[in-house]
């Protein structure tokens, strides 16, 4: 037993790799800008941004490679990964996709360095103010764009604000042929065919995958992107909420349905047990967010008379709150989704409950404890359905995880702060930090329910053989 | 049924020949018929793919055949035309008011409105409340909702939504289940053998196409339209492991290579399923969603299809373990025939029965995936008509209880109807 948990426990590293993978590549995969996004409304001076966004860049190690290696084509260069911000880097790609001469592209990107800094020399002449703003406000654009009309819409908007003032164009015109230059020898000099040739290059150990990765490993989650809180305190808080949420509606469901299961199964056929059958089918298919809308509907508004729940999600209580007073508000906070999460489950397990039931009184060995005079509770109980249990336990494997996946959109829906609701926030505002360490952790948890349920397996029927059970 | 990753009962010991042709004859169906649950399942199930296919018939703000100053028009049929390029339309045909013209005779669809038309004098009317309409024949029978569209036209429309969500994205798991599945069932993790050149050039192709597929054409598939992108780049993958493969057919010949390598098909496959169904998955789909800027049919389609093909793969692993050591299976074999001739034309065919009741448990498990995705705002478009978008209004106004009620009646029947249908299949083979 211990040998097949220690293998188990090794087969979750590799599990755990490709997880990882799936996350950190779906991560990349992402549009829009990280240090934008955790820019945004925190209120950086516009002459400060440029400075505050490297930090940022930094910090969230941006200006890393993203992987230990990468494969492209020979037109990229292997450093493209240090150009920020990263709409400058997304124009380089572009323009190297099209044409495939870096060397030309990053002489003109180069170029436009430079005129904007001898431009901005420029900037306390009181004269050409108007022109002067015209023409910065084009050159600044020019590196977010690789499509020729708007690089050319940027050029005709600079030529005209240097033709304007004779004492700018006397100043910035050579620059600025030289950047007209710069960027006409990149049509002119093409070199597509180096776009079709394969080759890999190596970063080592210095690239965000494995600062990540190492990160994890040493309990360091990261920081969150949004308010730059550490993810593991996040989510320390919302794990509590969402595992007494779902611990306690499989707990109410597993209670609840031995007896309907067992019942149903020894009354079968009879019309109460057929009602109840039908009952239990339904709620089986019953979607939990519609049942959720509609105790909302009736139970929490003064419509129709029955607002027994107020409020939605833990009312927010003054610190010096006792620990009743915490308690029950956390309570009369989860009674409506633990029911919404363990009807579902409920239904399920009596299901299963019956029909193994309905199996195990059919056996032999029922019609010889009848025969011996017991009596029917002792042939229910005893005989029948401690040889029907076990379902119950195999069907841990799937309720917990089912458990964990139905409570992200109930906690969305009666705002309970656990980590399903984290998970929806963070993934509407891309804070991935957030979203990799819960989607790991879930599926580390997911992972464990499911062996627990397997060495139960064992512990309930020592018969089966661990190593050579077909897992069904 | 707030359960995802639920396993069903395992189906099937022996093996099923699914033979269309003849499907009414036999004896699986006259089992499966005897169930009555499962009879009238499917029969609504035919109504709710009528409902999807002719949802403009049946819900439209057009009327189907009208006559006006003795002019006869065809409206939704002239729209198809239009839509289709067989038929010309000019602007003033479009914005005219069918609902308030005079005719002389006129055949209105059952529900007078589309999913989009928003009827402004009559937002969150209850079905029996004062509706400020026409006449009785331009009720909203199900109320409306806060920008006041007609809550039974969303529900029309939403059939078509959740059907061709759930039988597309099923298609796409169908096809990544059987093919992974039958491999990993069928061949084992001896049976599987290829020649050392071989592996070597169908993993260098691999790696190729996903440079010349996806590497090369990433720029190319930013500017251009996505979806067709995509199919030139997998276009792109498959030509290079066609050629890598014709390649390694004349090596073989030509230095006499034996097929001496085993590809454990099935370990691989089972740690995959494995590695995915531990993945909680409606946090994998909502963080797969967060890649699409532009939520779209397509993608929700296509995600749902490349993530919930683990159980279908289950299923047919489990039938082709007990096909493979069958007598004809051997009989096969030693008439000389090839394994994967065998797999395709003798072994999979028969395994097929069983994968229905996974196909249905995946169709009740998809509509309400999509319903669930559109319902948190990340499925389906805002705009378009979803049953999970509908309800998802009903949190913003309490007191319209119709809002909340009808669309979700319309996923408990639907998913009701697919585990009925997916029992009464799994029942009959069970009996055989």
């Amino acid at each position: 037993m211990l040998q097949y948990l220690l293998k188990r426990l090794l087969l979750f590293v590799p599990m755990l790799f490709v997880i990882s993978f799936i996350a950190f590549g779906l991560n990349q995969c992402t549009p829009g800008d990280p240090v934008e996004a955790a820019l945004e409304g925190t209120g950086v001076m516009p002459s400060a941004y440029p400075r505050e966004y490297k930090q940022k860049a930094a910090a969230l190690e941006l200006d890393k490679p993203s992987f230990y290696f990468s494969l492209t084509a020979v037109a990229y260069p292997d450093t493209l990964y240090k150009i920020i911000p990263q709409r400058h880097r997304e124009t380089a790609t572009a323009l190297i996709a099209q044409f495939g001469n870096w060397p030309e592209i990053s002489g003109y990107l180069q170029q436009i360095a430079v005129f904007k800094t001898k431009l901005d020399g420029l900037r306390r002449n009181p004269e050409t103010k108007d022109q002067f703003n015209l023409a910065m406000y084009a050159t600044e654009r020019l590196p977010q764009t690789h499509q020729p009309a708007s690089i050319q819409a940027g050029f005709d908007s600079i030529g005209l604000a240097l033709a304007l003032k004779p004492a700018l164009q006397q100043k910035m015109s050579p620059e600025f042929e030289t950047l007209k230059q710069a960027y006409r020898q990149i049509s002119s000099r093409q070199t597509r065919g180096k776009l079709y040739i394969p080759t890999i290059h190596g970063y080592g150990f210095q690239n965000r995958y494995h600062n990540w990765l190492i990160g994890m490993l040493k309990g360091d989650f990261g920081t969150s992107l949004k308010d730059g809180r550490k993810v593991s305190s996040k989510i320390k808080e919302a794990v509590n909420w969402t595992l007494s949420l779902s611990i306690t509606a499989i707990l109410l469901a597993y209670l609840l349905s031995v007896p309907i299961g067992v019942y149903s199964a020894v009354y079968q056929g009879s019309k109460a047990e057929r009602v109840v059958s039908i009952f239990l089918f339904g709620l089986d298919s019953m979607p939990n967010f519609w049942m959720a809308s509609l105790l909302i509907i009736f139970f929490t508004t003064p419509e129709y008379g029955m607002d027994f729940f107020r409020v939605l999600g833990p009312a927010s209580l003054p610190a010096d709150a006792g620990f009743w007073e915490r308690f029950f508000s956390a309570f009369t906070a989860m009674i409506l989704p633990v029911f919404c999460l363990a009807y579902g489950a409920l239904a399920y397990i009596s299901r299963q409950v019956r029909a193994s039931m309905i199996t195990a009184l059919k056996q032999d060995y029922i019609r010889t404890a009848r025969a011996k005079g017991l009596t029917a509770r002792q042939v229910v109980w005893k005989h029948a359905f401690r040889n029907a249990l076990f379902p119950l336990i195999t069907m841990f494997a799937s309720v917990f995880p089912a458990a964990l996946a139905g409570s992200v959109i109930i906690e969305h829906i009666f705002n309970i702060p656990g980590m399903g609701q984290l998970m929806i926030k963070s993934i509407q505002g891309d804070d991935w930090p957030v979203i990799y360490t819960v989607l790991m952790l879930a599926s580390l948890l997911t992972m464990i329910g499911i062996l627990v349920a397997d060495l139960l397996y064992h512990v309930a029927d020592p018969r089966v053989d661990l190593n050579n059970k077909n897992r069904k | 049924m707030n359960f995802f990753n639920r396993k069903k009962k395992q189906p099937g010991v022996e093996p099923q020949t699914l033979q269309v042709g003849r499907l009414r004859a036999s004896p699986g169906w006259r089992r499966f018929s005897k169930n009555r649950a499962a009879l009238w399942s499917l029969r609504m199930l035919y109504v709710l793919i009528f409902v999807a296919v002719f949802a403009d018939f049946l819900a439209n703000d057009k009327p189907i055949y009208c006559r006006i100053e003795g002019q006869t028009y065809f409206p939704i049929f002239k729209e198809y035309g239009i839509k289709l390029g067989l038929s010309q339309g000019d602007e003033a045909y479009f914005r005219r008011e069918w609902q308030n013209e005079i005719y002389e005779a006129v055949i209105f669809p059952p529900v007078t409105y589309n999913a989009q038309q928003a009827d402004t004098p009559n937002r969150y009317t209850s079905p029996f409340g004062k509706q400020a309409v026409r006449s009785w024949r331009f009720r909203h029978w199900m109320g409306t909702d806060g920008i006041g569209r007609d809550i039974s036209a969303l529900m029309v429309h939403g059939t078509r939504a959740a059907m061709l969500v759930s039988v597309i994205s099923m298609g796409i798991a169908t096809l990544i289940g059987l093919l992974l599945g039958s491999l990993a069932g069928f061949f084992g993790d001896e049976r599987l053998r290829t020649s050392a050149p071989r592996l070597l050039l169908n993993l260098v192709a691999l790696a190729a196409g996903f440079f010349y597929g996806f590497s090369v054409r990433a720029f190319a598939m930013t500017e251009g339209s996505l979806f067709t992108e995509v199919f030139k780049s997998l276009g792109i993958l498959f030509a290079c492991l066609l050629v890598a493969n014709l390649i390694a057919g004349q090596i073989e010949r030509r230095f006499k290579f034996s097929a001496s390598v085993a590809i454990p098909a099935d370990t691989l496959v089972n740690r995959a399923i494995e590695t995915l169904s531990s993945i909680p998955t409606l946090l994998l789909l909502l963080s797969a969603a967060a890649l699409i800027q532009k939520p779209s049919i397509i993608y929700i389609m296509a995600i749902i299809g490349l993530l919930r093909w683990t159980g279908i793969a289950r299923y047919i692993r489990a039938e082709l373990l007990k096909i493979r050591s069958l007598e004809y299976i051997e009989a096969a074999r030693a008439m000389g025939l090839s394994e994967w001739r065998i797999l395709f034309r003798h072994a999979l065919p028969n395994g097929l029965a069983p994968v229905l009741v996974a196909i249905a448990f995946g169709m009740a498990n998809t509509i309400l995936i999509e319903a669930s995705l559109s319902f948190l705002g990340i499925g389906l478009p805002p705009e378009s008509a979803s049953w999970g978008n509908v309800l998802q209004n009903a949190r913003s106004s309490p007191q319209s209880w119709w809002i909340a009620l009808f669309p979700g009646l319309g996923i408990f029947l639907t998913i009701t109807i697919f585990n009925l249908i997916g029992e009464g299949v799994g029942e009959s083979i069970n009996k055989s």
